[in-house]
């Protein structure tokens, strides 16, 4: 007993290590692609000069001024600009700084980005467009989920039939992403029958009643939960089903059917427990994913969400928002995957190494 | 009885039907609402231009604040009944010459953009038209040069500018004739038609813009130069990827040879004579590119005494700007193409004004024109491509994104407001001003709220204003023998401090004398809100700031003493009201609601600059959202348990402790009720703000002491239409007339509105013979009397007489163009007498062929008397032979 909880804090203790080690190089190498290793310093510094030189030069009030003391004043700001971007220091130690902040999740400041409040932490950045990501695709994944679950195992057990032919069929809808026909819903609820919104998070104006504001919520969510339920619906209950199939056909199941047991039971015990930790890991994985929004689907959809911050982040080479978006990322996936790991290792004897 | 009853009914219901549009509409013009005709404006994003249309079209949104350059929709937009749009012509395109060579010193490869005889051919080779109507579909103007057409100096200068337009039109052989002699000056040769340097093909490299229409455009002018015999290499680069090469990049390095470049301005300049420093000279930028530059030595002066403004008369001036104009074609380090039309799209029902430069969201008029064309009131949607609010809004250093400036502009008053269509500036909390120049100085006026004076000199007085000590907290005032260039008196409007804020607060002298402090202060290292961020700025200020004195307190009498002259009195007012003025260039400053900001900042809670706010490792300070907000809630409710009065050993003259704290109770109510610090004194006030949803609501302030219909005049812009009339033929040696009609909608255009009329004559040749200006007769009729000293040194030939009206009322010129035949006299005769003869020709050739044709019909007669002869001879025959049978009959009975 006790040599084998020595086992289990020795894997444990290993595998946190290794996510440990894959967390720090994954992130290094997110700031070192987030600045071209260093080569966004050039196009920021060569944008600022230029940007500067063309305000001071349109500016009414610096018309009057002479070319010499243009000259100084860009120059001046300028400087203060490149002081305040932190680009007065090379990229390679700030890269270690960016390392150390990420590692301790002191996410600093963004370069341009503000909150929705007006915060530059890149921190509030983040969390305040969590919530409606969350709310979103969490949603729409939760859904996802239990309507392929559902579907497939109904599906896999009605093998051949029409309603199992209609899925097959359909399946190949997400061969177009979820966005593609969030578009096309637009223009047909939102420009023609005009009967839901064409995206944002709420009516303009807000409604002031907590209940109205809610309600206003939801009706901006239909329609691109419809997309991606048209999107990805089919295929992924397609995939369970066929995933229920290939246990459905194990010694043990045919076994228990020999048997006589009843269905609801076979499908129970025989099927779905023996599929469960696949299917958490699917689920964990994608509710974390899930977090990080879907970039074009919020552009599509004018959803205020992470997906839209990261495209922004990019669009303007804010560093720190990518680092801490990636970040955090990272953070959540290592601990989910150590955590499946034990769970693993608990439910399944023969996973924890060490143990003869 | 019921049928007759029914009967008058019905008619008195059709004859209220028929007046009640018109009923409604003189109600509403009576109701003329104090603030803005809409009672709520309503900002919300969208994500691209498409979904704005659809929604615009639906009903769903009024006014589409974000510039329409996509062709597909912008016909789209004109099609439909529901829609209206306006034009604005804030963005250029043009193609940026590396200038570095003959050959680039990083590859040893041959740069023919290095002479500027080749760059200069590049206008003919592009054919600006077909850039402008078939690859930008009609969304631009071609634009030859590097001032505006949409901007006054454009006006100023039409005959220079339309004469290098017809010099410069599209001429593929004349460009490819410049090529090849300059190529092979070069030592390039031209092998089976393309041109090789030293055994290899000359390579070109462009950086074409793949974003917009300068895709399309850089692979237009990459044809034309593979025509020429180039080889040429597209390289297609975002912004992004295209800027650390072409800005940041060393030219010599020789990794582009042209870039598709584009610019943006948002207002309307009426001063662009440093344009062609910025533009040409290594004056203009400290980047490498500009730093290559190598414009000729009479160019670079010529730039630099416009860009110093080293002139003495406006004469002068527009001398130095047509040459300037002249000999930036020579060198053509840029070749302009188009000037990019950008449509703003509205609903019908809805009206406003549109910038010319800066387009609806650019107009600082829009909140004071916006409404709905058949009512008084109502919510106007405005969807927009940004989520808004972008930046923290505060007053001193927020944002400046015209995403955020375009709505809290709504909220305040500028002193003066600025004229969509011209740049000037027109009165709004100033009523007059009187303007001293130095002599020698050249400003002119245009509008009549202000009259200009020349003098010798301008001293400034010992009890101005001159400067503030950070430690005593004291004005310093202008020592002795201190002069100015211009001396600016300012009289504000009567009823100045009776005008509220919009949390009930009465603004006053003390708004000013903070704002006064406020800009010294922040310069100043011993302050507690010292910013290093700021002091470029300040530095820049106070080398042009000579003092400042109160002659009267109310009604404000102010005098500005300044070295920053500008071309227009108008601009010289504007900047002067602007220092002090308890509104800035980020919001309204009232002196309570800063003081909270400037509390929080000396304890280091918050800042105003985003700069600041990074050196001190804390947040932005944010007056309508956020963290920030319960600081400033904190340092209000400190204000008022202290009876707090910023600056008291000055500010304590002009605020009682009383007063304060009504000031810090009125606002402590705003934002209780609103949940916001920000508080204006213009048409609308903030009233909410969705910083997640990304939606503001600014509603109408009917406490604004102005009535909505203010600034109706500003609808539109008045642009002249022009119509020329005159003779078909000119003899040379004998002039003409041609009457020229200015009118707008159908209506006379003033002779007082009109800034000048002047023609151009155009030979046959294509070259300018004539310039002159035309005479007013009446309103809207103008003469154009072409004397014989015009017109004799005309080609024979069509001619083209191009009038060009400058109006005071909208910087866009109106132009016509017309035809007629000139002659010579000997011409005319000789050609009068080849006439006559034609004619006696022509006459004598029907003549002859009449009496042949007679000569004919006479025949024809006579065969056919002779036929009759015939008929008659034979008629007789049988009728005598008949008579003898008859006879022969009688006779045998």
């Amino acid at each position: 007993m006790k040599r084998e909880a020595y086992g289990f804090l020795k894997y444990s203790l290993k595998r946190g290590i290794s996510l440990i080690v894959v967390v720090v190089i994954a992130v290094y190498i997110t700031i070192l692609i987030a600045n071209m290793g260093g080569y966004v310093d050039n196009i920021i510094k060569s944008e600022v000069r230029f940007r500067i030189g063309v305000q001071v030069n349109q500016n009414p009030a610096y018309k009057g001024l002479p070319p010499r003391e243009k000259g100084k004043l860009i120059e001046k700001l300028y400087q203060q600009e490149i002081k305040r971007l932190g680009l007065d220091t090379p990229f390679i130690f700030r890269s270690y700084k960016y390392l150390a902040q990420a590692l301790t999740l002191d996410l600093g400041r963004a370069l341009y980005l503000t909150s929705d409040t007006g915060s530059r932490s890149v921190k509030m950045i983040i969390l305040e467009r969590l919530p409606a990501t969350v709310l979103l695709f969490t949603t729409v994944n939760l859904i996802l989920f239990f309507i392929s679950l559902f579907a497939g195992l109904y599906a896999s057990r009605k093998y051949e039939s029409k309603i199992d032919k209609l899925i097959v069929g359909l399946s190949p809808l997400s061969s177009i992403p979820g966005w593609f026909y969030g578009i096309f819903l637009i223009i047909i609820f939102a420009s023609v029958l005009r009967v839901l919104p064409y995206g944002g998070l709420v009516d303009a104006p807000p409604p002031t009643n907590m209940l109205d504001y809610a309600i206003s919520v939801l009706r901006h969510m239909v329609l691109p939960i419809l997309s991606w339920l048209i999107g990805y619906a089919f295929i992924q209950t397609y995939v369970r089903r066929t995933f229920f199939l290939m246990f459905s056909s194990e010694d043990y199941v045919e076994m228990a059917r020999a048997k006589g047991l009843p269905p609801r039971m076979i499908e129970r015990r025989y099927i779905l427990r023996p599929t469960l930790p696949p299917i958490m890991t699917d689920f964990a994985l994608t509710l974390i994913s899930s977090w990080m929004g879907a970039i074009i689907t919020e552009r599509v959809f004018n959803w205020p969400g992470i997906g839209t911050l990261f495209y922004m982040a990019a669009n303007m080479f804010d560093s720190p928002v990518i680092i801490g978006e990636v970040v955090i990322y990272a953070y959540l996936l290592a601990i989910t995957i150590f955590v499946l790991d034990i769970v693993y290792a608990i439910v399944d004897p023969r996973i924890r190494l060490g143990i003869t | 009885m019921m049928k007759k009853v029914l009967t008058g009914f019905l008619l008195i219901l059709f004859a209220v039907s028929l007046v009640m549009p018109t009923a409604s509409f003189l109600v509403a013009v009576e109701n003329v609402p104090n603030g803005p005709w809409a009672d709520e404006v309503i900002f919300s994003p969208v994500t691209d231009d498409a979904q704005a249309i659809s929604m615009l079209e639906a009903g769903d949104a009024h006014v589409y604040y974000y510039g329409l350059t996509d062709p597909e929709l912008f016909k789209k937009v004109k099609t439909s009944p529901e829609l209206w749009y306006a034009l604005s012509y804030g963005i250029y395109n043009e193609l940026t010459f590396n200038p570095v060579g003959p050959t680039f010193p990083g590859t040893g490869k041959l740069n023919p953009f290095s002479v500027p005889r080749i760059r200069e051919a590049m206008n003919y080779l592009v054919d600006r038209e077909y850039i402008a109507d078939e690859i930008c579909g009609g969304l631009a103007v071609p634009r030859w040069i590097a001032i505006t057409p949409s901007f006054p100096d454009y006006a100023r200068l039409i005959d220079v500018c339309k004469k290098i337009e017809l010099q410069y039109g599209y001429d593929f052989d004349k460009a490819k004739e410049i090529v090849t002699e300059e190529m092979k000056n070069l030592g390039a040769e031209l092998v089976d038609g393309k041109w090789y340097y030293k055994g290899e093909p000359v390579t070109i490299i462009g950086l074409i813009r793949v974003e917009d229409e300068r895709k399309q455009i850089g692979d237009y002018f990459a044809n034309q130069l593979e025509q020429l015999g180039f080889t040429v290499k597209r390289d297609y680069k975002t912004s992004k990827e295209a800027s650390p090469i072409w800005l940041f990049g060393d030219p010599a390095e020789g990794k582009y040879h042209f870039y598709t470049g584009g610019w943006v301005t948002t207002s309307i300049s009426r001063d662009e004579s440093d344009n062609f420093a910025f533009f040409y000279t290594p004056r203009g930028l400290p980047l490498p590119l500009w730093q290559a530059y190598k414009p000729s030595s009479e160019f670079d002066e010529v730039a630099k005494k416009l860009a110093s403004k080293d002139y003495k008369t406006w004469e002068e001036r527009n001398r130095l700007m047509a040459r300037a104009l002249e000999l930036s074609m020579k060198d053509s380090a840029r070749v302009w193409l188009t000037n990019m039309v950008t449509a703003w799209v509205a609903r019908k029902e809805v009206t406003q004004a549109c910038d010319l430069a800066g387009g609806f969201y650019g107009a600082r008029l829009w909140p004071y024109t916006l409404r709905f064309k058949d009512k008084v009131g109502g919510t106007i949607k405005i969807v927009t491509q940004a989520d808004i609010p972008i930046d923290p809004w505060n007053p001193i250093g927020g944002s400046d994104w015209v995403y955020d400036t375009m709505i809290y502009r709504a909220t305040f008053d500028p002193p003066l407001m600025a004229d969509p269509y011209t740049g000037l500036y027109w009165p709004l909390e100033v009523k007059s001003a009187e303007i001293y120049v130095v002599e020698g100085t050249p400003v002119t006026s245009t509008l009549d709220w202000l009259a200009l004076h020349s003098v010798s000199e301008i001293k400034v007085p010992t009890d101005a204003w001159y400067g503030w000590n950070a430690t005593s907290h004291e004005i310093i005032t202008a020592p002795e023998g201190v002069t100015a260039k211009a001396k600016v008196v300012v009289q504000f409007r009567d009823d100045l401090f009776e005008k509220k804020w919009h949390d009930g607060s009465t603004m006053s002298l003390a708004d000013f004398i903070y704002n006064y402090i406020m800009t010294f202060d922040r310069a100043d290292n011993a302050s507690p809100i010292y910013d290093e961020a700021y002091v470029p700025d300040f530095e820049v200020f106070r080398s042009y700031f000579k003092g400042f004195k109160i002659i009267s307190e109310d009604p404000l009498v102010c005098e500005f003493y300044t070295d920053n002259v500008y071309p227009d009195a108008e601009w010289i007012v504007y900047d002067v009201v602007e220092w002090f003025n308890p509104v800035g260039s980020f919001g309204p400053t009232p002196w309570h609601m800063v003081t909270i900001g400037a509390l929080a900042e000396e304890k280091g809670l918050t800042a105003f600059t985003a700069d600041k706010a990074k050196t001190l490792g804390v947040d932005w300070l944010n007056y309508i959202a956020g963290g920030t907000l319960k600081i400033l809630s904190d340092m209000l409710n400190n204000a008022i348990e202290n009876k707090y009065i910023p600056y008291k050993e000055t500010l304590g003259k002009y605020i009682t402790e009383d007063e304060a704290l009504a000031r810090y109770e009125a606002l402590k109510a705003w934002y209780e009720s609103k949940g916001h610090f920000w508080v204006g004194n213009g048409p609308f006030y903030l009233d909410k703000v969705d910083p997640t949803a990304h939606i503001i609501v600014i509603k109408a302030n009917r406490n604004y002491p102005d009535k909505a219909d203010k600034w109706m005049g500003f609808g539109e812009p008045k642009m002249p239409e022009v119509t020329v009339e005159g003779p078909a033929t000119v003899i040379t040696e004998l002039g003409a007339k041609f009457t020229v009609k200015v009118t707008y909608k159908g209506e006379p255009y003033k002779t007082s509105d009109v800034e000048f009329v002047k023609y151009l004559l155009v030979d046959a040749n294509g070259e300018v013979s004539a310039v002159g200006t035309a005479k007013a007769i009446e309103d809207g009729l103008w003469a154009v009397n072409l004397e014989a000293a015009n017109t004799s040194a005309l080609a024979s030939g069509s001619t083209k007489l191009l009038v060009a009206v400058s109006s005071k009322l909208v910087s866009i010129p109106g132009v016509k163009e017309t035809s007629f035949t000139a002659f010579s006299l000997e011409d005319y005769m000789g050609g009068k007498i080849s006439e006559i003869r034609a004619q006696l020709e022509a006459k004598t050739s029907s003549l002859e062929s009449s009496i042949n044709s007679l000569e004919t019909e006479v025949e024809t007669l006579r065969t056919s008397l002779s036929t009759m002869n015939n008929m008659v001879m034979a008629s007789l025959g049988v009728a005598i032979i008949a008579i003898i049978i008859a006879i022969v009959a009688v006779v045998k009975k």
